[in-house]
Formats: structure tokens, C-alpha cells, sequence
């Protein structure tokens, strides 16, 4: 082949001690269609920030036409041809098509209007669409909003196009029109990366297939060497060391929750599981496959449309989080800063933010005293590493956040604990430590469901799993028959659902 | 028909049809409230409150705010009218560069702190309001400025009458105001800075990908703006001729009430300089129309006014999330008969 237009060698990014990316080699041809593979949290988005100028490599360095670059910020990447675009696409919502276009134009001081309405409509038509152009852009569907995205991208010459997910919120009409687009990009001589976790796409629109994992480069095929089952081993493959041990049962027989053909309209529908006293259920699947959408509907911040939930032997209607909570069901949010935790209050305010009402004196002042007592046996507990509990939690470690996080809703006493990504973003001792603590809960007699994108998590903590995809649930197994592979295969669509 | 119309031809529209409303009603309320007299009274007042809204609406798009420009536009209306006292020699073109400079200094300090400081405008301009008016206040010693002191050319110029339609005149500073506002809509259009300023205030993530230095975008709005209350300041030296400590006090939340009465949208990336002169005329017209309403005394004209206000501003918000969403289902209807017809 000939020279790529891109090309990274032996890229390495590091965030303090954790590296996102480790060692990376990747080549990138005009002409071609490469899709990007991996699990969530493989080092996929790193890797756009480091071709899009939005990080700068620790080592390693970055090759246009075979010549080393250095990508100082967006605009300098742009200038050299590359551009992302993103699931959620990145237009200006008050400004039309046309204006979003040539946002980034800088020839000439006055606005050409009629000349820049034609070059508008000549991009739209190069990409084989219709659109009107006066349109302002909050009014646009998001597909029509990344043909737009698309368009300013060619407004400038584009080289290298990243497609980041770009069909996760589409229609599957809208999706094979993204598909046909990259295509005819990419047959126009444009090198077009496409990171996709759907497989059967990845098989219809790709020319070469590269998996990468825990920030490593593990494999780049071309696809009629490939197949799913291999895309799958490459993906989930991982050194033992990195496993955590299994955990046994503490299951009792009374089922507390009994979700029954649980459905959200245009989100996910037809959703049924059981949770016993004493279980551990994990659920799984990719980026897309509305598991959060499941726990914030068990939860009460989404509504159900469809099917009931049966808790404690009762039918149960949830309409906020509050009736959530004053039925002990505690939510532990995978975005700790959004979400979870205030960040600039201490400790003490934070294991007592969602129970407060039990920490007031009869004048109805918050009784110090007794907040500082349960903050320290939290504390202790949970082993929460700090000096006192008036410390700032922004200022602790990742780990100790999310504990911190668990004490808040721990303290709330539930008897139903959602847990969503209980591990993200900390290290592997703190990781163990949270398993333990999710365990403890259960063998107390209280029902723990996990959201985990992380398959040796989920198969170290679920005693069943639930796995689901866009939506759909796709099976239920047991710990004991599951294996990564299969929960994978299930995820991607390689399996149907049982 | 009606979805032919741009959004932002369409509020200026409802702003007029509103403005015609209020007339109207006032018409019907006051004996002789529609007279060449009310034109020009409120020309004269809307002539610099127009300069400040058009400064404000630049900020305002930037998802900013400038609280300071009331008491810019009170320091350079003293301020100069201190210089031609103490020199009467000068010339109208110095003056007026001198007044332009000094607002726009005061917005560059503004724009300093918020753009490169990146402290919240709502605080730096909570700020240098005080700040700049107590300078001012140390700055003219407790003195003031007096007509007699003033030339001719000055104090003449605001009501000079350019050309009369019957009884309404067309005055001098009316007409300088409008020709200001004019070219501001234009440049804001058909300018490609402008459109940057659309873009920061839309969606600065996106913005910033695009490559503009929003910044930079931030610091220029807010130096505008300081200069277009210089330019204000100017005309309310010219207009009053006696000016005192307390000048242009109130103009900031005035020339905010203009702007997003007239659409500009307070969350930025969208609104027109057209728009925020229109809301200056409605929010006058308001104010002139309650003064002289029997029916409401003057206890509860602040309160009549400030809940207009919000209705006005109320109305908008709903009328326009609801033509953008008739706009977008249309559209989606469009698109699907064009994939059937294929």
C-alpha cells in the first residue's frame, strides 16, 4: 500500500498513574475504512483526543505523510486534514446550516451569503443528502446534525474523518445512510476511522479491523481475515493477573424485587429479572445498551411505560427519586461528579446528605455530634483512607470517593442497592475493597444490582448476569455457565438473545 | 407562509405588533397619549438607552453579562463633559473619540478579567460597577457638571430637528442613535467575526473545536459594549448638559430588561441588535404609558412594569419553542414522504 496519512508510533498517554494509552501503533490509508474495537474504557477515546490535538502524547510521536507532527490543539488538527465527530454531534444550535458549515471558514471579512448557501448545498449533495440550509440546527434530527458535522469537516479539506460511535443513536435506516456516507468518503481517498461497538457494521463497512485493549494495540486485520469470534477473544483476552477471585453466593430465597416486562418507550422495553434477599445481580453489555436507563427507571427518575415492578411482595410505583428512597432503594450513580457526590462539601456532609432528617435535633438543627460519629465509623468500615472526616471530597482519591459515595447511600439503610459502575476510574486494590463492601451488604440480606462494563467484574460479583444490548435484554446467566466470551458475544449481537 | 419567515424576522414582527398592542391600549386608557409629543419624548430617551442595549446584546450573546455599563456611561458623561469645560476649544470629533476611547477602556478592563481572569461577569461587572462609579464619585469631588458651561454645538445637537413628519420630529440624537444600531445589525449579520460570537454564545465546546479563541470573542464583546456606553455617555452629557454622580444609575438592568424583552436569548447564541431596540422603544413606551395611567398609582407602577416584563419575555419563550418545534415535525414530515416517494 501506499504511505498512511496518518500514522501513530508507539503512542503513550498517562493521567498521573493510570496509563490510557500504552505503546499504540496505528496506521491509517486514504482510501480505507478502519474500525476501532474494543471494550469500554480500552483506550478508544484517548485515542481520538491524541489524533484530534486535544492531548499531546506522554512518548510516541504522530506521523502525517510519513512526516512527525506535532497536534498543538484542535485547530492545529484541523489544519492538517483530521476531524472527529462525535455520538453527540457538536453544531451550534442557534445558528442555521449553512452558518454551521462555515463556522470555521476565515476568507474574506464580509459574509458572502448566497455563494457560502451554495457551497452548502454543493457539501450536503457531495455526501448524498437533502437538507434545507436555512434550517436552524436545534431543529435538526442528530443525524442531520452529524451530516452537517460531516459537511464542515469537508469544508476543510478533510483527510482523516474519526467516527466516533456515530450509529449508537440512530435510526437503522439513518445508520446504513452514515454507513453509505463513510463509504463514499472513503472512496473519495479520505482515511475514515470508524469505532463502532456493533460487530455486524463493523463487518459491513470496514476494509481493515484493529482491536485494542487496556490502551494497547492487540491486533489490525483486514476484514476478510477476520470474524467475529476472533474480533471477540482479541477483545476480552487479558492477562490472569487482572482477574478478581469469584465470590460465592449469599443468596436467601425470598425475592425482593421482581421486575416484570419493564419497558421505557424508545428506550428499552420488555426487561424481567428476579432479586433475591442476598444476591448479587450484575448486569452487562456495551455503551448504548440502556442499562443505566434500567436502574435510574428502578429508581424513579425514569418512567415506565410498560410492565411493573413487584417489591417486597407489592406492586410498586415509582414517580421520583424520593419515593425511591422512602422505599430503601438506594442508586449509586456512575458519575460520581454529576451525580454522586458533592465534591467541594466534606465528608461528614456528604454520608449524610440523602438521610439528614435522621441527624436533626428537636429544634431542628443538625445535630453535629452524631453526623461526625457515623461519618467515622464509615470511615472505618469502608476503610476510607483520610486524616478526618472534614476533608474536602474533591480532594481525595478516586477510590475513596466512590467510597465515600457507597457510605452516603450505606447509611440510608436500603434494602435494594443500585450500584452503577461501582469501579470505574480506580485502582485495582480499591477496586477489591468495593467488591467486598457490595458483598458484605448482600450477606446482611440486602439485594445489590451492579451495572458494570467491566466483564471480570461482572463475573466476579453477579451470582446471575443479566446481559443486555440497545435496549433489549438478551439473556440471563448463570455465574457459573457464563463466561467473557459469551457475555461479549451476547453484547455485540453475535449471539441472539436465548 | 408563516414558516417561510426566518425565526429572527418573525420576533421582530411580534415585537412590532406587540409595540402596536401597547399603543393602542394606551390609546383607548389616556386622553391625547398618541401625539407627536410621545414620539419625541421617547425617541430622545431611547436614543441612548439603544447604544447601551446594543453593547449589552454583544455581551449578552456571549452567554456574559456587563452590569458596569451604567456606571461607564455616568464616569464618561462626566468625564467629558469635564474636559470640554475646562477646554471649550475642542472639537466634536475629539470629544466623541474621547468619550468612544474611555468607555472602551473601561470594557477592556472588563473583558480582561472575565476572558483571561475567567471570573464570572456577573461578579467582575457586579464589581466595576461600584468600583467604577465610586471612582467617579472621588473623580468629580462631589461637583457637577452644568449646561452653562457647556457649548452650544453640544447641548444643541440631541434635539436639533433632522426632519419632522407632522408633529413627530426627527431630532439629531435620535437619528445618530438609529444610524449606530443600524450599522451594529449589519456588521452583526453580515460580518464573519460576528458569527463567532453566535458561535461562542451557541455552544462553546463546539466552538472551541471549530477553532475559534473564544477568548478573545469574549474580550472584544466586552469592549464594544464599554464603547457603546461611551457613546451613550456622550449623548446623556449632550441631552441633560447638568450631570451629577448618579448619572446612568439603573442603566444596566435597563439595558438588560431591552435586550431580552427584544429576544435576545439571556443564556447567549441568539438574539438581534434590531431586537434589543425595539425592546428599549417597548420598555419606554412601558414606562412612559404608566406615568400617565391613572389607573395605576405610582406604588405599583414598578411592579405593573416588571411583571409586563416577564409576561413579555414569557410569551416569547413559548411562542418560539413552538414554532421550532411545528418547524422540526414538518421537516421529519418532509424527509419521511421524500423516503417513501424514492
Amino acid at each position: 500500500m501506499t504511505q498512511p496519512t496518518l500514522a501513530l508510533r508507539s503512542v503513550s498517554k498517562s493521567f498521573g498513574m493510570t496509563a490510557a494509552l500504552d505503546d499504540m501503533t496505528l496506521e491509517l490509508f486514504p482510501g480505507e475504512v478502519h474500525a476501532v474495537v474494543g471494550e469500554n474504557g480500552a483506550g478508544k477515546s484517548t485515542m481520538i483526543k491524541i489524533m484530534t490535538g486535544v492531548h499531546q502524547p506522554t512518548s510516541g510521536r504522530i506521523e502525517i505523510d510519513g512526516q512527525p507532527v506535532v497536534l498543538s490543539g484542535t485547530k492545529a488538527a484541523r489544519l492538517r486534514g483530521v476531524a472527529a465527530i462525535y455520538q453527540e454531534p457538536m453544531v451550534f444550535p442557534d445558528l442555521d446550516v449553512t452558518e454551521n458549515i462555515f463556522i470555521s471558514a476565515t476568507d474574506g471579512l464580509v459574509l458572502r451569503r448566497t455563494a457560502m448557501r451554495q457551497g452548502a448545498l454543493a457539501l450536503i449533495g457531495r455526501i448524498g443528502m437533502t437538507l434545507d440550509v436555512d434550517r436552524v440546527a436545534s431543529s435538526l434530527s442528530l443525524a442531520e446534525q452529524q451530516a452537517v458535522e460531516i459537511a464542515r469537516a469537508l469544508s476543510q479539506d478533510v483527510r482523516v474523518l474519526i467516527m466516533d460511535e456515530p450509529t449508537a443513536s440512530l435510526s437503522a435506516h439513518e445508520a446504513a445512510e452514515l454507513r453509505r456516507i463513510a463509504r463514499t468518503l472513503a472512496d473519495g481517498g479520505v482515511a475514515v476511522v470508524y469505532i463502532s461497538h456493533r460487530l455486524e457494521e463493523v463487518f459491513q463497512i470496514a476494509d481493515r479491523v484493529s482491536v485494542i485493549r487496556d490502551g494497547k494495540h492487540i491486533s489490525t486485520r483486514p476484514i476478510a481475515d477476520t470474524n467475529p469470534q476472533l474480533l471477540i477473544a482479541d477483545m476480552v483476552g487479558r492477562e490472569v493477573g487482572n482477574y478478581f477471585t469469584k465470590m460465592p453466593s449469599t443468596a436467601q430465597d425470598e425475592v425482593l424485587l421482581r421486575v416484570q416486562g419493564l419497558g421505557v418507550a424508545g428506550v428499552f422495553d420488555d426487561v424481567s429479572f428476579d432479586l433475591r434477599r442476598g444476591e448479587v445481580v450484575a448486569m452487562a453489555g456495551l455503551i448504548g445498551a440502556r442499562r443505566t436507563d434500567v436502574a435510574l427507571t428502578l429508581f424513579g427518575i425514569l418512567r415506565a411505560t410498560s410492565g411493573q415492578v413487584i417489591y417486597k411482595g407489592r406492586p410498586l410505583t415509582l414517580r421520583s427519586p424520593a419515593d425511591a428512597i422512602a422505599a430503601g432503594i438506594a442508586y449509586v450513580s456512575e458519575d460520581r461528579r454529576k451525580l454522586g457526590l458533592a465534591m467541594a462539601l466534606p465528608i461528614r456532609w456528604n454520608v449524610s446528605l440523602a438521610t439528614l432528617r435522621r441527624y436533626l435535633s428537636r429544634l431542628g438543627l443538625i445535630d453535629v455530634a452524631a453526623e461526625t460519629d457515623t461519618a467515622l465509623s464509615f470511615r472505618k468500615r469502608l476503610n476510607i483512607r483520610t486524616p478526618d472526616v472534614e476533608m474536602i471530597v474533591g480532594m481525595l482519591s478516586g477510590g475513596n470517593q466512590q467510597k465515600v459515595m457507597l457510605a452516603k447511600w450505606l447509611n440510608m439503610q436500603p434494602d435494594l442497592l443500585i450500584v452503577d459502575e461501582p469501579t470505574r476510574g480506580i485502582d485495582v486494590g480499591s477496586k477489591a475493597e468495593v467488591h467486598d463492601l457490595i458483598r458484605a451488604f448482600a450477606a446482611g440480606g440486602g439485594a445489590v444490582l451492579v451495572v458494570s462494563s467491566d466483564l471480570p467484574e461482572v463475573l466476579a460479583m453477579g451470582d446471575r448476569i443479566v446481559v443486555m444490548r440497545e435496549g433489549r435484554q438478551m439473556a440471563i446467566l448463570d455465574s457459573a455457565e457464563a463466561s467473557q466470551e459469551g457475555i461479549m458475544a451476547l453484547a455485540t449481537g453475535q449471539r441472539g438473545a436465548a | 407562509m408563516l414558516q417561510k419567515i426566518s425565526p429572527q424576522t418573525l420576533r421582530i414582527i411580534a415585537l412590532l405588533a406587540v409595540l402596536v398592542l401597547i399603543i393602542l391600549f394606551f390609546t383607548t386608557q389616556i386622553e391625547g397619549f398618541l401625539s407627536g409629543r410621545l414620539f419625541n419624548r421617547i425617541s430622545s430617551s431611547v436614543a441612548i438607552m439603544a447604544l447601551v442595549a446594543t453593547g449589552q446584546t454583544l455581551v449578552i450573546l456571549t452567554r456574559n453579562i456587563d452590569l458596569s455599563v451604567g456606571s461607564v456611561v455616568g464616569f464618561v458623561a462626566f468625564a467629558t463633559g469635564s474636559l470640554i469645560t475646562n477646554n471649550p476649544d475642542l472639537g466634536p470629533t475629539a470629544l466623541l473619540a474621547y468619550a468612544a476611547t474611555l468607555g472602551a477602556g473601561f470594557g477592556l478592563i472588563n473583558g480582561l478579567l472575565v476572558a483571561y481572569a475567567r471570573v464570572p461577569s456577573i461578579i467582575v461587572t457586579l464589581a466595576t460597577m461600584a468600583l467604577f462609579r465610586s471612582t467617579l464619585v472621588e473623580y468629580s469631588d462631589g461637583k457637577s457638571i452644568t449646561t452653562d458651561n457647556l457649548p452650544g454645538w453640544l447641548t444643541d445637537f440631541p434635539n436639533m430637528v433632522v426632519f419632522a413628519l407632522g408633529q413627530m420630529e426627527f431630532r439629531a440624537g435620535f437619528c445618530a442613535s438609529v444610524l449606530v444600531v443600524i450599522v451594529a445589525h449589519l456588521a452583526m449579520t453580515k460580518l464573519r467575526p460576528a458569527r463567532q460570537l453566535y458561535a461562542v454564545g451557541s455552544n462553546p465546546e463546539a466552538a472551541d473545536l471549530a477553532g475559534i479563541d473564544a477568548a478573545r470573542v469574549v474580550l472584544v464583546a466586552f469592549v464594544l459594549s464599554g464603547l457603546m456606553a461611551g457613546l451613550a455617555g456622550f449623548m446623556f452629557l449632550a441631552r441633560f448638559g447638568n450631570i451629577t454622580v448618579v448619572a446612568g444609575l439603573g442603566f444596566e438592568l435597563k439595558s438588560v430588561a431591552s435586550a431580552v424583552v427584544g429576544g435576545v436569548n439571556i443564556f447567549g447564541g441568539s438574539g438581534s441588535v434590531i431586537g434589543a431596540f425595539l425592546g428599549a422603544i417597548l420598555v419606554d413606551l412601558l414606562e412612559t404609558g404608566l406615568v400617565r395611567w391613572a389607573v395605576v398609582s405610582e406604588f405599583w407602577r414598578e411592579a405593573v412594569l416588571g411583571t409586563l416584563i416577564l409576561a413579555a419575555v414569557a410569551t416569547d419563550t413559548i411562542i418560539s419553542r413552538r414554532l421550532a418545534r411545528a418547524r422540526a415535525e414538518r421537516a421529519q414530515k418532509e424527509a419521511l414522504a421524500t423516503r417513501v416517494a424514492k
